[in-house]
């Protein structure tokens, strides 16, 4: 019996235990690059697999690549959304592809890991001068360029033509036009009572405020309330201050008109007036709504609206050695205006280079979501958050995954209905401990 | 660490067999207990008592997930700010007093719920088979497939399965209950959810020993005119009490070590109030894997085996004398 009862305590030290072996075989390496330093003509590219149509595009795009040319044949490895970043972080720099995909915010903390090499030599001066504003600010760390993307996203608030018309609701058209704190909150009582569900608005409840996604789309809330998460490296002062409490205490109160959308379809379905979600929704709403469909700036909470940016993008690790070059080459093919347009076309993201850009029926002028491409236009960091721009980037340091993580949880209490002042001033002082835990972070 | 009634069996089950001559040998070398625990104790060796060091030395050291520096030593700090700084340890005490929470209510719940429904099943009627493969049915689906189930039917609002039935009966006076997002109730949705998840499984053991109390007992009760009740009592219980112990200490196991339905409703969009809800190995996973801090998951895990060690302790010893 005493052999049972000690089961569970084996299972905890034995899944602590294996991370653990992964984590000092991660400690043990470094130098040594699997892929010979002569380079091999194989090219391991690790990618995310989320939405069908975007992953399928991929496999398509390497299958044209390994067609097109007969000295490098590219390895495709597709890895679920979900469970991506963790499996990046859980392997050693030398068990890693040549080529590797991560999204805009984990890049600093890869690059402190030592998982990623400064492209400025690897792909071509083309590549690096045709990205858009937006995607150059993801790619950028300490002056230089880690990671390139083939596109961006934008946030914005999608409504429903014909409930708004029926609330006798106006929707804004651009960024000046923004409705205010106020009249959003009025909005969504109006909008409520005409739309069958009975709520108001979608605010991506469904996926999980305290992941990724919270961060994400309630960081332009902050923004716009003239708040931010962190500054020069500390939280406290920064992400408990006033503005952010006042941001989440506003945030919060839309609880009452919003729908938790369990179907995921509420508002294609014409259940609810509006969704707060991004351009990667477009095909789906579009297809259900067809010419109902609005799209507006997300409310403005006193500093401009904003909305937040960066998504996947492209990155060569140590691994890669002698195959630098070919990785380069994939790259480049990649970011190539043909390229881009046929990943846009599967997930109708913002095209990542000026020239895809100007070409795209979607966000060129007149565009349905041009909106998203001026948004770009005018991106800061969240250091400096200026009642000008609009598009905001999530903090590039390699102490983002505590300081989503904290403030996730924060979030999620908050959504419940916990004291918003308590739950920030607690996760600035858990991203402070870690700073100083790992001496802010420093890259000596 | 790694004594087991199973390991210790083959070496001292020879000596109370009639010797044959032909196994002298063997004893006499006495290589066969050793030669046949090998395999077992080198797995555990290496899969429970290395892992196990391995996360007592972290401990003390700032390791973090992927970073190639060495890690800083940091003596009993991880250990002092379990137990003293106010946001780890309050987080961390949260968490432990969930697990107790969780054990208390489900070991005794569902070790009843699993004999009423044993008792149910057992009589034999044309057809019973159907009922003890639906009752058995959620055993068989992954407890994160059974969190998005019910997910749907403890959804807050109107749209909740639940919320849209009480609504229903109590003509609209009831409704909108935030079943999993509410620090009141997040706590048993999961509890429920999970006694619905694992019930089956206590059943189909304690349908096996409820049939192998013998009938001639029943018999003699009932020509004693015992009745239903006395029955229960003074004959099945009995009867059953070995296996009993069994499914409670066996209940309490799998209430230590949840952890996979909570992670699926907070972090997939359930909406569940995470600080109502969090256990240690929920704690452990997210410092780990969230924070990249193996340091800190390593102390908890630390902390937490010497805490399922004296609760192990305990029950062994509570057990021995029910069973003596």
């Amino acid at each position: 019996m005493s052999a049972r009862t000690r089961r569970p305590s084996r299972a905890v030290v034995l899944g602590t235990g294996l991370s653990m072996a992964v984590a000092l075989s991660a400690c043990g390496g470094g130098e040594s690059a699997s892929g010979s330093a002569e380079g091999d003509g194989v090219v391991e590219v690790w990618a995310h697999s989320g939405q069908e149509a975007e992953a399928e595009a991929l496999e398509a795009l390497v299958a044209e690549y390994n067609d097109s040319q007969e000295d490098v044949s590219v390895e495709l490895t597709l890895i679920p959304e979900s469970d991506y970043t963790s499996t990046v972080q859980a392997t050693s720099a030398e068990d890693l592809p040549d080529v590797m995909e991560m999204d805009a915010p984990t890049m600093a903390s890869f690059v402190y890991d030592r998982k990623l090499v400064p492209l400025d030599d690897v792909v071509s001066q083309e590549t690096l001068d045709n990205r858009i504003e937006g995607v150059r600010e993801s790619g950028t760390y300490q002056d230089q360029t880690y990671a390139v993307g083939m596109f961006d996203v934008g946030l914005g608030l999608w409504g429903n033509q014909q409930l708004l018309d029926a609330a006798g609701v106006d929707a804004p058209t651009t960024a000046d036009e923004a409705w205010t704190a106020e009249e959003f909150g009025q909005n969504l009582q109006k909008l409520a009572e005409v739309s069958p569900s009975g709520n108001a608005i979608d605010l991506g409840e469904a996926n999980g405020f305290a992941a990724e996604w919270g961060t994400f789309t309630t960081t332009p809330v902050l923004w716009s309330n003239g708040g931010t998460l962190i500054r020069d490296g500390s939280a406290e002062g920064v992400l408990n201050s006033a503005e952010n409490v006042e941001a989440l205490e506003e945030w919060a109160s839309w609880k009452e008109h919003t729908d938790p959308n369990t179907s995921g379809t509420a508002f294609p379905d014409g259940d609810i007036a509006l969704t707060w979600t991004g351009n990667w929704m477009y095909p789906t709403f579009s297809e259900a709504l067809g010419e109902d469909l609005v799209l507006m700036p997300l409310p403005d909470l006193g500093n401009g609206t904003k909305a937040g940016h960066g998504s996947w993008q492209w990155g060569v690790t140590p691994a890669a050695g002698g195959d630098e070059a070919a990785a380069g080459a994939f790259l480049d093919f990649l970011h190539s205006d043909e390229s881009i347009a046929r990943m846009v076309e599967a997930n109708a993201a913002v095209p990542g280079t000026t020239s895809a850009l100007e070409g795209s029926e979607l966000y060129g002028e007149g565009g349905p979501l041009e909106l998203f491409a001026t948004n770009l236009a005018s991106a800061c960091s969240s250091e400096e958050v200026t009642q000008e721009c609009i598009a905001v980037a999530r903090p590039i340091t390699p102490g983002y995954p505590t300081v989503t993580s904290s403030y996730g949880s924060a979030l999620a209490a908050i959504w419940g209905g916990a004291d918003p002042q308590a739950e920030l001033d607690s996760a600035a002082r858990a991203i402070d401990a870690d700073f100083e835990d790992n001496n802010g972070y420093q890259d000596e | 660490m790694t004594t087991t009634p199973g390991l210790a069996a083959p070496a001292s089950a020879p000596e109370d067999v009639p010797v044959a001559p032909p196994r002298r040998g063997l004893r006499r070398d006495g290589l066969a207990g050793p030669l046949m625990a090998g395999p077992a104790v080198l797995l555990l060796v290496l899969f429970v008592a290395v892992p196990f060091f391995a996360a007592v030395g972290f401990s003390f050291y700032n390791v973090r997930l992927g970073d190639p520096r060495d890690p800083t030593f940091m003596g009993l700090t991880q250990y002092a700010r379990i137990f003293t700084d106010p946001d780890v340890s309050s987080r961390f005490l949260s968490a432990l007093l969930h697990n107790l929470v969780f054990a208390a209510v489900v070991v005794p719940v569902q070790t009843a719920l699993a004999l009423a429904l044993a008792m149910l099943v057992q009589k034999s009627i044309p057809g019973i088979g159907i009922f003890r493969s639906v009752y058995f049915l959620p055993v068989v689906f992954p407890i994160a497939l059974v969190a998005l189930i019910w997910r749907l039917i403890l959804a807050r609002g109107d749209d909740g399965l639940l919320n849209a039935l009480l609504g229903f009966f109590s003509g609209g006076a009831f409704g909108g209950q935030d079943w999993l997002g509410s620090e009141l109730t997040a706590l048993a949705s999961v509890i429920v959810l999970s006694i619905w998840q694992g019930v089956g499984f206590q059943m189909v053991i304690l349908l096996a020993a409820l049939q192998q109390v013998p009938a001639d007992l029943y018999e003699a009760a009932r020509l004693d005119r015992a009745n239903a009740w006395q029955r229960f009592v003074h004959v099945t219980l009995p009867g059953i009490n070995t296996t009993l112990v069994f499914v409670a200490l066996y209940t309490m196991i799998l209430s230590l070590r949840v952890f996979d339905q909570i992670y699926v409703l907070a972090r997939s969009g359930g909406g569940l109030n995470e600080d109502a809800t969090r256990t240690v190995m929920f704690e452990a996973v997210t410092s780990a894997f969230d924070e990249n801090n193996i340091g800190r998951a390593s102390a908890i895990s630390v902390v937490f085996f010497v805490i399922v060690v004296v609760l192990s302790l305990v029950q062994r010893r509570a057990t021995r004398e029910r069973e003596d």
